[in-house]
């Protein structure tokens, strides 16, 4: 549906949202040969996000929990993303090993994240305009790819030679924020100019996007590591799921680099579910209620 | 027992109900909070009627027309609820729910709430062959092109602040008629009211059926052609949910 719009419009998020979500209770429970008096407890998603579709989610799952008599868990959406880490175990290492960096980066995030121990998160960066995400899909836009922007992006990637355009790595203020609007300005003032002078090469330019952006993203990440002495490096979010990120991260990196696999992360019920599972087991902080469009990793 | 659940505009409402009396009732003004207060407002009630959860079979939720975000609110806790408990869940149109109070005025009731951009949503209620009936669409309006349609005393109810009473005496004079303003205010115990009433009549419709009415800006034009007509029987047409 968000195809047609080539972005997602709150209001009609917020209608689906609400058509869909009891049956696909249902279909959840049904799918796992479940029933509800054989459920723990009910989480969903207080923020960050867009607050119709928080609404909906959170309020559903508060009347579902109050009416089971289970206990109702709000679950950080970013959160969600770090414990999509958990929801596989790797033969070496079952669990990831703390303290780690994190890197979430999807159409929504760009959050450079030290994880000290269970729930206890310390922001280090953040994007300061643009997601990483918006950046793929404003370029694929450019490119006349469609959305969303990062999958088509790297497949196009595949076929170009990521050193054909020189691009600008942003310089940014704070060491560990992140600024891609300036990559997204030079991409736009290189297309109209191949533009000009006949046909634009797609997979270069794609490839050459790809590989500032990436290479931004993982310069900071490995900084993060090395300077904060952790055990692993966790990736999470759409974005994550490229594997050209992936390795540039890896590159630079002499510590074990988890992704967790492609469905896992782009935004999912699992992770968040997982992200509960251990708010209910590290119950040191607090479990959040209310619904926050801002909400910020404690 | 029913459970009615309204959050419609910046005005909540929660109230239980046995299917002769009311209960409990708590009204409040939750402006943009409804997703921090409603449950609050629940567990209160159910606390102050010594109410089990167990014991509602029954949720009735305000379908507006109102905040498409406040709608929602209510309608997704009431889905929770049904899901969770097997509670038979209906949907009342918000406008049903101001003007039924004032039945028994016999007095043609024009409920208004507040739909931004100097719009209202209205609609006209009116008794017929002793039936109390909605005989309008559900309409988005100004009050000057409400009150062009408007040829005879009509009693006034909902969200009326002392700006739009003035602007509806100015442009109706005696014919625009004002509830007093506790009166005239939506409390869920009627919506509790109208909704086991429709419970006792229909059967159970899809709970994803159960959605805000997302009242489209040109049902004004169908409404004014035939302005107390009774509504089209496709209301489809006017951007409501089919009736099951
Ligand atoms: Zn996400």
């Amino acid at each position: 549906m968000h195809q047609d719009t080539g972005g997602i419009v709150p209001e009609v998020a917020a209608r689906e949202h609400l058509r869909a979500i009891d049956a696909l209770t249902e279909k959840a429970l049904g799918d796992a040969g479940c029933q509800l008096t054989e459920i723990d407890a009910i989480a969903a998603t207080v923020g960050p996000g867009l607050i119709g579709c928080l609404l909906v989610g959170a309020n559903y799952a508060r009347g579902l929990a109050l009416s089971a008599g289970l206990p109702f868990v709000g679950v950080n959406h970013l959160e969600g993303h770090v414990y999509a880490n958990w929801l596989e175990e790797r033969e070496a290492t079952p669990e990831p090993e703390l303290p780690a960096v994190v890197l979430v980066v999807s159409g929504a995030h760009s959050d450079l994240v030290l994880m000290e121990a269970h729930r206890r998160f310390r922001p280090l960066g953040r994007t300061i305009d643009d997601a990483a995400g918006e950046a793929f899909d404003k370029v694929a836009r450019l490119l006349h790819l469609g959305f969303p922007g990062g999958p088509i992006i790297e497949r196009v990637a595949k076929a170009g030679d990521p050193k054909a355009f020189p691009l600008p790595r942003a310089a940014v203020a704070d060491r560990f924020d992140f600024s891609f609007s300036g990559l997204k300005t030079a991409v736009l003032r290189l297309v109209r100019e191949l533009e000009k002078k006949g046909e634009v090469p797609v997979a270069d330019v794609a490839a050459s996007f790809q590989k500032a952006i990436t290479e931004m993203l993982a310069e900071k990440t490995a900084r993060a590591a090395a300077e904060h002495a952790v055990q692993t490096v966790l990736l999470g979010g759409g974005v994550a799921a490229n594997l050209a990120l992936r390795e540039e991260i890896a590159r630079r990196i002499g510590h074990p680099l988890r992704v967790p696999s492609p469905a896992l992360c782009t935004d999912n019920g699992a992770m968040i579910g997982a992200a509960a599972f251990f708010a209910l087991r590290h119950r040191g902080t607090e479990i959040p209620v209310a619904v926050r469009s801002d909400l910020k990793l404690a | 027992m029913l459970l009615a659940l309204d959050t419609s505009t910046e005005w909540a409402s929660v109230a239980l109900f046995d299917g002769r009396d009311v209960l409990g009732e708590e009204t409040w003004r939750a402006q943009r909070r409804h997703g921090d207060e409603l449950f609050g407002a629940i567990e209160r009630l159910l606390l102050s009627t010594r109410t089990a959860l167990a014991s509602v079979d029954r949720i009735a939720v305000a379908t507006g027309p109102g905040s498409f975000t406040g709608l929602r609110v209510a309608i997704a806790a009431g889905q929770g609820i049904a899901r969770g408990s097997g509670a038979s869940l209906v949907g009342i149109s918000t406008l049903d729910v101001l003007a039924y109070p004032h039945a028994p005025s016999k007095l043609r009731t024009c409920p208004l709430l507040p739909a931004g951009r100097d719009q209202y949503y209205a609609a006209f209620y009116q008794e017929r062959n002793r039936k109390w009936q909605r005989r309008s669409p559900f309409i988005v309006a100004t009050l000057p092109e409400l009150s062009r349609q408007i040829g005879t005393h009509t009693l006034f109810v909902g969200e009326l602040d002392a700006e739009v009473e003035t602007t509806l005496r100015d442009l109706l004079g005696p014919n625009a008629i004002f509830a007093s303003p506790a009166s005239r205010m939506r409390r869920a115990g009627y919506l509790a009211e109208l909704g086991w009433k429709e419970l006792e009549s229909t059967k159970q419709v899809k709970m994803a059926e159960i959605e805000p009415l997302y009242v489209r800006q040109p049902s004004i034009r169908v409404s004014f052609d035939q302005p107390f007509a009774p509504p089209p029987t496709d209301e489809r047409a006017l951007g409501l949910p089919k009736r099951s």
